[in-house]
């Protein structure tokens, strides 16, 4: 994966041996150009790219080359959020064979570290994730990844689907999956209550941007759900949106940070402490593509609805994709088909 | 005890009959006064107080008629770490009899929430608790409460110590929320008296090493002869945190685990989360500012969860147990004592609202 690189033939026909890639090469320029594989090691699988979803972080880096400390300081190959077929396998695979469709999990962890050895792999310190820099990601025809980071699709699931995952819509199915008896959820866009209310939300609650309706609008959510609130996730992350999910959450319940909104935040922190309600963190995740392959094979989740774009594999479609998906509005998951 | 009230007999002496309390009669303004016990109930105990300890509320209350959303709208006793003998018991009490010496857990619950039901009682929207308004406190000749409240000491703890299990008790509550056990190397911010006794807690709970961080010298010292493995000197300002939280690492020599916040500031705040490992917890203990500025998505972005403390519950036990067997000495955090007089009770309050040198002020009954 990250051993990858730019092949020094230009000439971007995706030729038999030719594997090309979208490339971040500078601030809000992306271009599709070779991308030179690495060998395939003995646990290794080479996978051709079918779907290849946009995250909001892509769209981040292609604006400002940065995310959190992580800075782009040499072209990398973009996207994460991604499923193919197997086209070769390592030596010493035996879990997949050429043909098989999987859906990847894009960071390889160190696996020695004491984070990796009692199972937090998400917060390995040497972690490779695909298209967080240095490492390329696998917005391409082809990439290599570890075997047991790929995992093969119920034959009912699409590829687009092993492809999906975007953020606070799949909360909400994630949480229903998983039996809470009532999901509500806010937003300051209609369009998007709408979208949620279509996927099952209990109710929706429209919410402003002013810090100064946040008392106001934790009554109007409390009655919303008709019982206390155990758990609120924020999925912005920013002081509005924590603040009223500090507020709104019973005594000794939780709130979830998962959103990257803002570094500092300015929250009313001790009297949700002081009711005991807990504040905790999420990065990214482990071990979860088995759980959401099932949830989707067995149809407990359905996220084609969040796919509300597609694209095709050429400059101009890489462009007007990344376009589209920074927009925002009513595209919820841009999914590239190659 | 909240069914207590002011009885009419005013000439303010200690006889027989009479049960005398410190009143929060205004602000500023405390008065040793007669109150009124009330009936004593079948489940009941009532206990002659020996030792009552000053916490930073009750000052705060005396200060100000408030804390947090509670108000002092009439006047109302003071007073809630404490220990005493039991002098008489309710019809249906098998576990105590008069003579025992007991310590007291201040908060009578509804036990029919679903908080209690479910164990968080100290969650309880009901909760009644000594000198939270509007429930009368426990600095009195002789209080009225639960015998299920009232733990027996064992015959090596004396009643000061008894007392002091209250704010132990906030940091045994603390540790075991945030699962403290020899394997969590613990930050704690703030050396006043919750910080110590929080210190003092996740060495009994066999953390491996206890650092503890504050802006005063002399507190730092106490820290130390307390069986701190390392104390840091830290600034008011926010500007230092980050050279901080390096000096504070360095202190430790291994990843923070988990981090007690016992002062509740922006810079305490910031400084445990950026000091804490990724995955460890930061434990909010201290209620210093109500809004706080915080990098708080760079620290839940490397999953250190925040813990929130309110009192504690079932800790007396486990606090007499500690203090029983040597495990945590309280003693020497007790460091000022007066009588119970009128001028005693107000030098008792000067001298704890001072800070400085004063940890935790007793009173002897």
């Amino acid at each position: 994966m990250g051993k990858g690189g730019m092949s020094h033939d230009n000439n971007g026909d995706d030729d038999g041996g030719e594997n090309l890639a979208a490339w971040l090469v500078a601030q809000n320029t992306l271009k599709i150009q070779p991308f030179q594989l690495p060998p395939l090691g003995p646990h290794d699988v080479r996978v051709r790219m079918k779907a290849v979803g946009i995250c909001g972080s892509d769209v981040h880096y292609l604006k400002t080359l940065r995310c959190a400390h992580f800075v782009v300081k040499e072209p990398m190959v973009i996207g994460h959020e991604c499923a193919g077929v197997i086209e070769e396998v390592g030596s010493d695979v035996k879990s997949l064979v050429p043909g098989d469709r999987v859906a990847l999990e894009p960071g390889i962890s160190c696996w020695r570290c004491e984070y990796c050895k009692e199972g937090r792999y998400n917060l390995c310190p040497d972690m490779k994730f695909f298209a967080t820099p240095p490492v390329h990601g696998s917005l391409a025809n082809q990439v290599v990844h570890p075997a047991d980071l790929c995992f093969k699709l119920p034959d009912n699931v699409s590829l687009e689907e092993g492809a999906m995952w975007p953020i606070g819509l799949v909360t909400l199915l994630a949480a229903r999956a998983f039996g809470a008896p009532k999901v509500i959820i806010a937003d300051v866009d209609d369009h998007r209550l709408s979208v949620a209310k279509s996927l099952g939300a209990d109710g929706v609650i429209k919410v402003s941007r002013s810090i100064q309706d946040a008392d106001e609008e934790v009554l109007l959510i409390q009655k919303a759900m008709g019982a206390l609130i155990d758990v609120t996730f924020d999925c912005a992350g920013f002081d509005k949106t924590m603040s009223t999910a500090l507020t709104a959450t019973r005594a000794g319940g939780k709130v979830c940070l998962v959103g990257m909104g803002h570094n500092e935040m300015t929250v009313p922190l001790t009297p949700a402490a002081a009711r005991e309600v807990d504040v905790i963190g999420i990065f990214r995740y482990k071990n979860t593509w088995p759980l959401c392959l099932e949830f989707i094979r067995s149809g407990k989740i359905d996220v084609k609805p969040l796919i509300t774009h597609r694209f095709g594999f050429s400059q101009k479609e890489v462009e007007d994709a990344f376009e589209t998906s920074a927009r925002g509005g009513d595209a919820i998951k841009v999914m590239f088909n190659l």
